[in-house]
């Protein structure tokens, strides 16, 4: 921006995150307006305030999208055979992501299913909408709660049960998704689906939908359900994250990731954990400089060829991305990727020495000599260390023996994924190890001679002496060889997947068209959870979000539309409590595989299957199959006159 | 254009001494504190009052139209009781001799101003996860604790409470979490406060 400035502007300091919306966040106009503002503030600050008018005028738009569906089905298997889909996306007037959204919409549009044959094709368009852009579920909102919606209607159209149909066609690990790529790890779609065939609000539908009509004349009773994999990240997926320790065990984490109300900097405090036995005492989000380590990036990671890719790749401060904005669902798997790797370079090669110096002191090799110790059989349990039958150790001995003995106490860690992580060689103290990173800067312990602890002392009184001492100490380490993922992977795409199905129960009302929820559960699968409660926030949010996406929120597009600037939550209805069945709501979690299933990304994926599933209830309730959103009480009653 | 106005005063000619905007004094009471006078022009609106006028920048306009109820200002009334009022659409003066609370004031502060406690639906909402973003949360504050507020006054039956949490908090907004956390939070307030449920063990 600076650069196209035809003004003389020196600096420009955009901070990672300027909003709270969902999708509207790195890539946007209105930053060019404060920057014009600027130029009339005489080098005064300038505060830039929208009304709520004004940001229903700016504001991108999610792409208002159109899905033509055919599935072909063998009606003796009950095998899907062919999916063919035409998808095409309104960008609006500036092209923001669109192409990447049909792209990735195009991807989704198979759901949970293993289609033999397919053809998809993603078209985005430019009009005089408002400008569309990135927005939660990124095309795939649209596209997969079409499929679920289609398969609902072949199940009914051959007399099977919905959910029998899912099962027989969902994709299984080990399989190909449409553009080819064998997803990450097991997929367990059919666990989800086969709790919510046993779960009440599906067996015992036909009897509560006689016995509610009968008790309630003039309404019409429901049940739907959908189920949909989503996958999370962008394929260039790059972050930095710094883990470091005192001698008082006190551990700081720097990272990258921005905040944006998920609860990111939580669950990366608690990432800290695993490897450390305690969350991060302090952290410190969306840091941008890493004078630590210092790395470099050139070209584009989706288009540049193999032998680019090698060639750049030979300078060892080079990635093919330097740090990812907070989108695409990327905390929980990739950030925390970061931060569990350089917890677990601090752990190997400081708290882990750190142990074995305290239990092989003394005599005879002391406590340790008499047992076989590994490292992996290293335990945090109530936050002290043990091993082996060793004597748990606590993080304030380890850290202290650590900083005394000069080992590494400190690892600042860059990682880039395509799909796939970077993996790179480097030598540690002597030992060369294969990390799932491509970036290593080390900071260790001074020594017993220990000036440290009046050097914090001062840092804390004089920013400017803290300043000094951190560059110095850390050492940027060349790696020996690096092990991108082939530019390949680009064209397949997608690996990792987290998946819900929701099964909503509702209620329509003959004269007025309304639509009640009268509860919804969802089930869902993201492996290990940081945080169940950040995990259970998203999956609330999501679904009101989905129930208003399905029957609530509508924008028309062009001149009537929100551009006219007569556009606020007077006409533009956002689901409140009452929309969304907030009392009698519930939602289940599958267990991890084992304690070692990495977290998943899933704040997207809860907001979509909720969408089918009241389409598919409406159905059930009235007979009608809507294919245009939201269902507004006026379509219903037109359905029904 | 007609010629039934016989040539009005262009505006440039108006007397200079005669400001477009009336200035009117207010005084009145924020978080205990007494606030004023302070010249203040006549229609604005209190969530500009507070934010331009009183430094006092927690309070969050939302829709600017009286819709989400994120703006919402606790009035005390003289008798003990309390009420939501929308800043955003309500204006500075109406408050003119009153006593408000805003979310800046819910905690206990100590000499220094750092807040040393928070209030028991603050505290609550921390502890459920209740929030996301953050921007509609002073208004559910707001909201929650005039609820608290009144079934100290009005006990109700264990069995309503759900259904006065929705009453009370339905008209606010909030576009991350879904509500789940927030309500539960209410709901652990109310139940675990004694005096607030008749009957209850």
């Amino acid at each position: 921006m600076a650069a196209k400035c035809r003004f003389p502007v020196k600096n420009l300091l955009v901070h990672p995150v300027y909003t709270v919306g969902y999708g509207s966040k790195d890539h946007f106009t209105v930053p060019f307006y404060g920057l014009v503002a600027a130029m009339y503030g005489d080098g005064r600050p300038v505060r830039l305030a929208f009304d709520r008018y004004e940001q229903f005028q700016t504001s991108i738009k999610r792409h208002a999208s159109k899905m033509r569906y055919r599935i072909g089905i063998d009606k003796k298997t009950l095998l899907l055979q062919s999916f063919k889909a035409e998808f095409e996306v309104d960008g609006g007037g500036r092209c923001n992501f669109s192409p990447s959204v049909a792209m990735v919409g195009a991807s989704g549009a198979q759901s949970i299913y293993y289609f033999p044959k397919s053809d998809l094709t993603g078209v985005a368009i430019a009009s005089r909408a408002i400008d569309a852009g990135s927005a939660r579920g990124y095309g795939t909102l649209q596209t997969m709660a079409a499929t679920e919606m289609l398969i609902d209607e072949i199940a009914t159209q051959l007399g099977l049960d919905a959910i029998d149909l899912r099962l027989e066609n969902a994709l299984r690990s080990g399989m190909k998704n449409t553009q080819g790529a064998i997803p990450a790890g097991a997929i367990r779609v059919d666990e989800v689906l086969q709790k919510a065939k046993v779960h009440p609000l599906w067996t015992e539908r036909a009897k509560k939908k006689a016995e509610y009509e009968l008790a309630h004349p003039g309404n019409r009773y429901g049940v739907g359900f959908a189920c949909v994999q989503k996958d999370f990240g962008t394929g260039a997926e790059s972050s930095f994250a710094k883990v470091e320790i005192a001698a008082d065990g006190k551990i700081t984490l720097h990272h990258t990731a921005a905040e944006i109300g998920t609860g990111v900097n939580t669950s990366q405090a608690i990432a800290c954990a695993k490897w450390l036995g305690k969350p991060a005492a302090e952290v410190r989000m969306a840091i941008i400089d890493w004078p630590e380590l210092p790395v470099v990036t050139s070209g584009d990671p989706y288009t540049m060829s193999q032998g680019e890719q090698d060639k750049l790749s030979a300078n060892p401060r080079w990635s093919p991305g330097l740090i990812s904005p907070s989108s695409a669902t990327n905390s929980a798997f990739y950030f925390t990727h970061s931060t569990h790797e350089a917890a677990r370079v601090v752990f190997t090669h400081g708290l882990w020495p750190a142990a074995m110096a305290i239990w092989s002191g003394g005599i005879g090799g002391g406590q340790a000599a008499p047992l076989v110790v590994r490292r992996e059989e290293a335990r945090w349990v109530e936050g002290k260390l043990t091993a082996a039958g060793l004597e748990p150790l606590s993080l304030e001995q380890l850290a202290s023996k650590a900083h005394d003995l000069g080992l590494v106490t400190g690892a600042v860690v860059h990682v880039f994924n395509r799909w796939q992580w970077s993996e790179a060689e480097f030598n540690i103290d002597g030992v060369t190890e294969r990390l799932p990173i491509d970036g290593l800067s080390l900071l260790h312990g001074a020594g017993k001679t220990d000036a440290k602890t009046d050097a914090k002392a001062d840092a804390k009184i004089d920013a400017k002496a803290a300043k000094a001492p951190v560059p110095a100490v850390y050492r940027a380490l060349d790696r020996k060889r690096v092990f991108i993922a082939p530019v390949s992977r680009n064209n397949a795409a997608v690996t990792y997947y987290s998946a819900v199905g929701t099964l909503v129960e509702l209620a329509v009302n003959e004269a007025s068209g309304r639509v009640s929820l009268l509860t919804h559960h969802s089930i869902m699968e993201c492996g290990n959870m940081l945080s169940p409660q950040l995990v259970s926030g998203q999956l609330q949010g999501g679904l009101a979000m989905g129930i208003g996406h399905a029957l609530h929120e509508y924008l028309p597009l062009y001149e009537d539309g929100p551009g006219n600037g007569t556009w606020n939550f007077n006409r533009y209805h956002l689901p409140r409590a009452s929309d969304v069945a907030v009392w009698a709501q519930t939602g289940e979690v599958l267990p991890p595989l084992s304690e070692t299933d990495p977290p998943k990304g899933m704040a997207e994926v809860v907001m979509i299957p909720v969408v089918g599933a009241i389409v598919n209830g409406i159905a059930h309730a009235i007979g009608h199959r809507f294919n245009d959103l939201p269902v507004t009480p006026q379509n219903i009653q037109e359905a029904l006159a | 254009m007609t010629a039934a106005n016989p040539t009005p005063t262009p505006l440039m000619q108006q007397p200079l001494h005669q400001p477009l905007i009336q200035m009117k004094p207010i005084s009145l009471t924020i978080n205990g504190a007494a606030i004023g006078p302070i010249q203040t022009p006549d229609g604005l609106m209190m969530i500009d009052f507070l934010h331009e006028y009183v430094g006092l920048t927690g309070s969050r306009l939302g829709c600017g139209q009286g819709v989400c109820h994120a703006c919402v200002v606790i009035l005390d009334k003289p008798d003990g009781s309390s009420e939501e009022v929308r800043s955003c659409i309500t204006g500075a003066h109406f408050f003119d001799g009153k006593k408000v609370r805003t979310i800046e004031g819910h905690a206990k502060r100590n000499e220094q101003g750092e807040v040393v406690e928070l209030s028991p639906v603050q505290q609550k909402f921390l502890e459920h996860f209740s929030f996301q973003c953050g921007y509609c949360t002073p208004g559910f504050v707001n909201a929650a604790t005039v609820l608290i507020e009144r079934l100290k006054r009005e006990p109700i039956a264990r069995e309503s409470v759900e259904h006065e949490i929705t009453k009370a908090l339905d008209d606010h907004i909030c576009r991350c979490t879904g509500y789940v956390r927030y309500y539960e939070a209410v709901r652990d307030v109310v139940l675990n406060t004694p005096g607030l449920v008749k009957d209850s063990a």
